[in-house]
């Protein structure tokens, strides 16, 4: 293609780009179109992928086509196998694609669509896109190094000790958070606790299929369960229409908390095969389907977003979750725009499959474009919600009140206008009781996904069908994560205390095993108890805790990518890495200060404490409220001063090796030539 | 018919030089797509413990190939 018509190309790219980000960003007054969204992120990521990661992998990174990467040159047909790049980046996507951007936007919505729309496009290209990048290149250099050991080897102890309790950390929290949304989704719903007790079953099923009858076939039993899944979401309906069995499956909030805690404990101590693997072959079946089909809908159907692009709650009096627009819609978003939780999934098992260096490009940033893609559409799911239909499902009681009159009037009051017959009619076409006080964001993506599908297949008749449907598809892999995450922990512990005791850290001695896993269970059970017994919902304190984790992590991560990058004498390049870093520490280090010291006992944990304290009349479990109050700012507390001592340590380095005091050694394996190389010029 | 080389010496067959090329493209993608999935859903592993160890595929050899990827899979993180 001759060079003036690529130019052409490229520009007509760059005004499309930027006339959609102009129209979203002031239109004021009147509803637009969520195409608008879409073109905009399309332009965003095409041109940063074609000029900024190509900028990141030719000057930064010096990617070389020549150097035999881990996968080709320790080869052993099981962990490190070069692999087609595409195949790469699919399992790379599925690895990183979570509930995180999913429900992160949803919760941002509250705010607009604008403020989540512009950090998920900038924060992507510029943050979380060259983060999964740097650091799945700098693992491919390592012989596929974790995370953990590359800020141990490049940082230091410190780095490394922050790195594994910042990980330990995130997952805990991770987990409550997660478990959370799958109780908020699911209370009260016999549907939706029908359809996803089914699935437990389901996997069993799968589990054995594969084991006993076709051994090995797993897209093939993961379609046999698709299809009972399918079963199980129409069987919830008929349950949900049988009064006997109807009331088997109503289920309060409590409930479906002990009842997921003791399956997060029998998960993560049953053998692999049985229930983990299935159901994660499972979930990422549905995931990917599902995410290709909403972005399918999405263009088909171009929606109108009836959410004015600012709400008044970027002042920080918002119900779904208190806080000002900055810093909490950044901590909020979390995984749309970067993820911390990427880092370990960029030094884990892709850095091992990568078959030449300039692949990681495509793997690491342009996986990442298309996670903050799934952030786009969730964004677009919550939008395309009536303002008051979005305020009544994502508002806890403690903020709008119990009764459907009393929220109806609270909302409009706010200027989104609602009736509680409206709210009536709604949940009846979605077949469930009620849609109020649905906080956590997986009922209203749930409800946004069901009204864009039905909309364009099968129409209002189905609309219960597809909001089940969307229930059973996060509710799936957010019990995948319960699973995976559980065990990961368990490892992680194990490996931990073999170093006080060595029984302990062999992973196949039962006693270690059903200890540790107790131990993670219990931590993050504890959390989603918190949130279970939270008056105002539970996710309005866990979530930010849960971004401020997630945050830390990409801090971590960055911490080590901008001192390899000055180890590497690449210091005028070192923006690339030192600017993410430096806006995600303002935002962390700001948000934390707010949820400890913040005066608002909305947003500030002491403040909180102190008010619960200062009651006339106690409130029931006030001891508890207050004790979980002072646990969560003190877990924030720790978090920022370990990730503060990384930060000095990696700044010690940096200073160390700029002046000269230090010698600049990076720890990457010895160049080999690539036989892939010398076979393509051949 | 038009013989055409591909880049990789080996030549395909096509009755018109676009409707090959879109035939061929469209099939390379399927196939990228399905080799994606096998790999994404473990099939290509089990494909290469059965080459590695010269087995064929049964209910032993299976429970053989989990037990060898059972660290490594609960190992493997799932996003947020």
């Amino acid at each position: 293609m001759p060079k003036s018509l690529r130019f052409l190309i490229w520009f007509a790219v760059a005004v499309l780009g930027a006339l959609a980000v102009a129209t979203i960003a002031l239109h004021r007054g009147e509803e637009i179109n969520a195409l608008w969204l879409v073109v905009a992120a399309v332009c965003s990521y095409a041109l940063g992928y074609r000029f900024y990661s190509k900028f990141v992998a030719a000057k930064v990174l010096a990617l070389d086509p020549q150097r035999a990467t881990p996968a080709e040159r320790l080869d052993n047909g099981r962990d490190f196998v070069p692999t087609n790049k595409w195949v790469v980046f699919g399992h790379h996507f599925a690895a990183i694609a979570g509930p995180g951007p999913l429900v992160g936007p949803v919760l941002a919505a509250q705010f607009g669509y604008l403020p989540g729309t512009l950090w998920i496009l900038a924060g992507a290209v510029f943050g979380g896109c060259v983060q999964d990048f740097v650091i799945l290149l700098f693992s491919v250099r390592r012989d596929g190094k974790s995370l953990t050991e590359m800020a141990r080897e490049e940082i230091g102890r410190v780095g490394g000790f922050v790195a594994y309790v910042a990980v330990i950390s995130i997952i805990v929290i991770l987990l409550g958070v997660a478990a959370l949304i799958v109780v908020n989704a699911l209370k009260s719903s016999p549907w939706g606790a029908f359809t996803i007790a089914m699935t437990i079953p389901i996997a069993l099923l799968m589990g054995l299929y594969l084991r006993r009858l076709r051994p090995g076939k797993v897209l093939e039993a993961s379609i046999v369960g698709f299809v009972l899944v399918m079963l199980a979401i129409w069987g919830g309906q008929w349950a949900s229409q049988t009064p006997s069995i109807a009331a088997m499956f109503t289920l309060t909030a409590s409930t479906l908390a002990i009842l997921i805690i003791i399956y997060g404990f029998l998960a993560s101590a049953l053998p692999i095969w049985l229930l983990l693997a299935p159901r994660d072959y499972l979930s990422t079946f549905v995931k990917l389907g599902t995410i290709a089909l909403l972005a399918v809908g999405i263009v088909v159907r171009h929606p109108t977003l009836h959410m004015p692009p600012l709400t008044r709650f970027i002042d920080g009096s918002g119900p779904v979750f208190a806080g000002t627009i900055f810093p909490f819609a950044f901590i909020t978003i979390a995984c749309g725009a970067i993820s911390g939780f990427h880092a370990l999934i960029s030094s884990g098992t892709t850095p091992k499959l990568i078959r030449r260096e300039p692949e990681a490009r495509m793997v690491g940033y342009g996986a990442m474009m298309a996670e903050s893609m799934v952030a786009i559409m969730a964004t677009i799911a919550a939008c395309v919600l009536q303002p008051g239909t979005y305020f009544a499902i994502n508002s806890p009681a403690g903020i709008v009140g119990q009764a459907p009159e009393t929220a109806a009037t609270t909302i409009s009051g706010w200027g989104f206008p609602i009736t509680a017959a409206e709210m009536h009619t709604l949940a009846q076409a979605v077949g469930e009781q009620t849609l109020y006080n649905r906080t956590g964001g997986a009922p209203a993506f749930a409800v946004g996904m069901a009204h864009i599908f039905s909309s364009s297949l099968g129409g209002q008749a189905v609309m219960a069908l597809w909001y089940h449907f969307a229930i059973m598809f996060e509710a799936l892999f957010i019990l995948t994560i319960l699973d995976a995450g559980t065990r990961v922990g368990r490892f992680m512990l194990q490996d931990a205390l073999g170093h006080v005791w060595r029984p302990l850290g062999r992973t196949s001695w039962y006693p270690s095993i059903l200890s540790t896993s107790a131990l993670i269970v219990g931590a993050w059970g504890f959390f989603l108890w918190q949130g279970v017994r939270d008056p105002l919902g539970g996710i309005n304190s866990l979530w930010p805790l849960f971004g401020i984790s997630n945050q830390l992590l990409a801090t971590v991560a960055l911490c080590v990518a901008t001192t390899i990058i000055i180890k590497m004498h690449k210091a005028r390049y070192a923006a690339v890495t030192l600017a993410p870093l430096a806006w995600l520490v303002v935002v962390t280090f700001t948000a934390s200060w707010h949820k400890i010291f913040d005066d608002n006992p909305r947003i500030g944990f002491l403040a909180h404490a102190r008010q619960l304290a200062a009651l006339p009349t106690p409130v029931p479990d006030m001891a508890r409220l207050v004790f979980n109050d002072r646990l969560d700012a003190l877990v924030t507390g720790v978090l920022i001063c370990m990730v503060g001592l990384i930060l000095l340590e990696s700044a010690r380095a940096w200073m160390g090796v700029l002046s000269g005091r230090k010698q600049a050694s990076v720890r990457e394996a010895p160049f080999v030539a690539s036989r892939f190389a010398t076979e393509e010029q051949g | 018919m038009n013989q055409r080389p591909r880049r990789n010496g080996r030549l395909r067959l096509s009755t018109s030089p676009k409707a090959g090329r879109f035939g061929d493209g469209l099939r390379r993608a399927a196939r990228l797509l399905l080799a994606a999935l096998r790999e994404i859903f473990d099939e290509s592993a089990y494909a290469r413990f059965l080459e590695r160890n010269r087995v064929v595929s049964s209910p032993s050899t299976y429970a053989a190939f989990l037990r060898e990827h059972e660290v490594a899979k609960a190992r493997r993180p799932r996003c947020c």
